[in-house]
């Protein structure tokens, strides 16, 4: 069997996160991916949202992206923005909000916004869309990036969605919801500290040793003294990934 | 009841020079890239446009430097790239962009819609997305208020009621009845709260088809000003059950969108160098390339 890539590492520490019965609102890429797998697997009475007013969608070919027909195909209901994004996640019934980032701080705040380049240079990238509310407003977020330190800086360029402003609670924030949970890197899962609201390390891949991990990012972090390894794929989720949910390989490359 | 059809370069001429825009495309989906084609045509200035998502229609009318100010949640042309052209324009700061979120765009919309002047969120707060609204020309949109029973904290969005509304639709009667098949983003809303509603159709059915499922309709007639009849009116963007987005155009697009000088090439040749949108559809290939992005009627792409 071909070896286990970073990727299928991902979807898979990605979409064991994910409860059977709960309601997530999903991201394009691997978050669309985990979530597949986690429906086609332990949890098939997972309720997938799309925030462009998709509800349980089933594609069949792999969509390019949010607006993509393709994502929208076997879903069992359409609506829109207002629905999902207002009578759902304002509502207060997501349980989990599932977001990808440019760059994520040790509070968990995600920048999706812009960057600054050394020359002072702003570049603009895709904004929040829905990532803000997301991050406002589902019970638990979970973010899925790569682990480089230029992506994990102690401070983000610009506080798109909020994790922990200030390191400071939800409530001191006036933020509903529970706040960032998990963050699944190529490297790492990570959690958050409930006293200090820093980033911390849950689990190490298979191979990555805790040292690439404290190098690859850009804030202190904080290891238990025994580190956990992430759970391997088993091989029916390997064959679920390759021969049903992404075959062709377009996100988990 | 008198037909609304009309013909796209006539509609643009009543929309003036600062009119303010809500366009229904997402991403590359159901853009009203044909009246895009005609604003640019005709030359409008100091347009504002607000969006949930911005798209191809929003980087095309930025590139084109027809819009002093962007009211939006986002923007992406999905695994195509970045709104290369909004982007290039907020680093030389040549547009105005009001940056808030897709829902926030969406209940801005609603209270319009609604007739109220304001309506709160639960997003934004602690975010420097609302920071940089207070601080600039968005301060005139956003106020952070409490709940007069709880004491709650939330953001009060200004309402949205923008001059025209312009929405790329499957289905529309002579009168102006709509149906949209997939996924809605903040359509309705929108159109509700626009002074002007202007719906842009892949095709014109009879009444009779509306009278026969009714809670299809989306847009009901008696708000909708004009319909303006264009098959494949929203290329390169997808139109779900009438056609796939064209890969190659949508490349070729962001290939010129790269630089100034590649996207004034793209509207002259495309745009500028095109009487109306039939020899622009001519020149993408015509007959033979739309028919192969025709949607299969099962799968809807």
């Amino acid at each position: 069997m071909e070896p286990v890539r970073t990727t299928e590492i991902m979807a898979v520490a990605g979409a064991r996160e994910l409860r059977d019965g709960e309601t997530v609102v999903v991201g394009l890429g691997l978050p669309q991916v985990a979530s597949v797998l986690a429906k086609r697997t332990h949890a098939p009475n997972l309720t997938t949202l799309l925030e462009i007013g998709v509800v349980n969608s089933n594609p069949i070919d792999t969509p390019a992206g949010l607006a993509d027909s393709r994502i929208f195909h076997g879903a069992t209901c359409w609506s829109g923005f207002l629905d999902i994004l207002g009578m759902n996640l304002h509502r207060g019934v997501v349980d989990v909000g599932f977001l990808g980032a440019l760059e994520l701080d040790r509070y968990g705040n995600i920048n999706t916004t812009l960057l600054k380049e050394e020359s002072g240079q702003v570049r603009y990238f895709n904004g929040s869309a829905g990532g803000n509310d997301v991050a406002s407003l589902a019970r638990r977020v979970m973010v899925i990036m790569r682990h480089e330190k230029r992506k994990l800086p102690l401070a983000v360029s610009h506080l798109t969605s909020p994790g922990f402003p200030g390191g400071k609670s939800r409530a001191e924030n006036h933020l509903r919801g529970n706040g960032p949970h998990r963050v699944i890197t190529d490297m790492a899962v990570l959690g958050f500290d409930p006293q200090t609201r820093e980033a911390m390390v849950v689990s190490i891949h298979p191979g990555i040793r805790a040292q690439d991990v404290i190098d690859n990012t850009g804030f202190p972090l904080r290891l238990p003294a025994e580190i956990p390894e992430t759970a391997p794929p088993s091989e029916e989720e390997l064959r679920l990934l390759r021969e049903e949910i992404d075959p062709r390989r377009v996100y988990l490359r | 009841m008198a037909s609304k059809l009309k013909d796209v370069a006539e509609v643009v001429r009543t929309i003036p020079d600062g009119a303010s825009i809500a366009l229904g495309g997402f991403a590359i989906a159901r853009n009203v890239i044909a009246v895009v084609h005609e604003l640019i045509r005709q030359q409008k200035r100091d347009l504002t446009l607000s969006q949930c998502v911005m798209g191809m229609d929003t980087d095309l009318l930025v590139g084109a430097g027809l819009v002093r100010r962007l009211i939006v949640g986002g923007g992406s042309l999905d695994k195509f790239g970045l709104v290369q052209c909004v982007n290039r324009a907020r680093e030389n700061r040549e547009v105005e962009a009001l940056d808030m979120t897709s829902l926030a765009v969406c209940f801005a919309y609603l209270a319009g819609a609604l007739g109220l002047s304001f309506l709160p969120i639960k997003s934004l707060l602690a975010s420097e997305v609302l920071e940089r609204l207070e601080a600039g020309p968005g301060a005139e949109r956003v106020r952070r208020i409490s709940c007069p029973f709880t004491g709650e904290q939330y953001v009060a969005l200004k309402a949205l009621n923008p001059d025209v509304a312009l929405v790329h639709v499957q289905a529309a009667d002579e009168q102006g009845n709509c149906h949209i098949h997939g996924p809605k983003w903040e359509n309705e809303e929108q159109a509700k709260a626009a002074q002007r509603i202007i719906v842009i159709a892949e095709e014109i059915v009879p009444t009779d088809l509306f009278r026969q499922h009714p809670t299809r309709t989306v847009i009901p007639a008696h708000r909708v000003e004009a319909v303006i009849h264009q098959p494949f009116g929203a290329h390169p963007t997808a139109v779900y059950s009438c056609y796939d987005y064209d890969s190659e155009h949508l490349e070729l697009y962001v290939r010129h969108a790269r630089s100034r000088d590649g996207v004034r090439d793209y509207i002259e040749k495309y745009i500028r160098g095109s009487r109306n949108f039939a020899e622009y559809l001519e020149k993408c290939g015509g007959a033979a390339r739309l028919n192969s992005l025709k949607a299969d009627p099962v799968l809807g792409y």
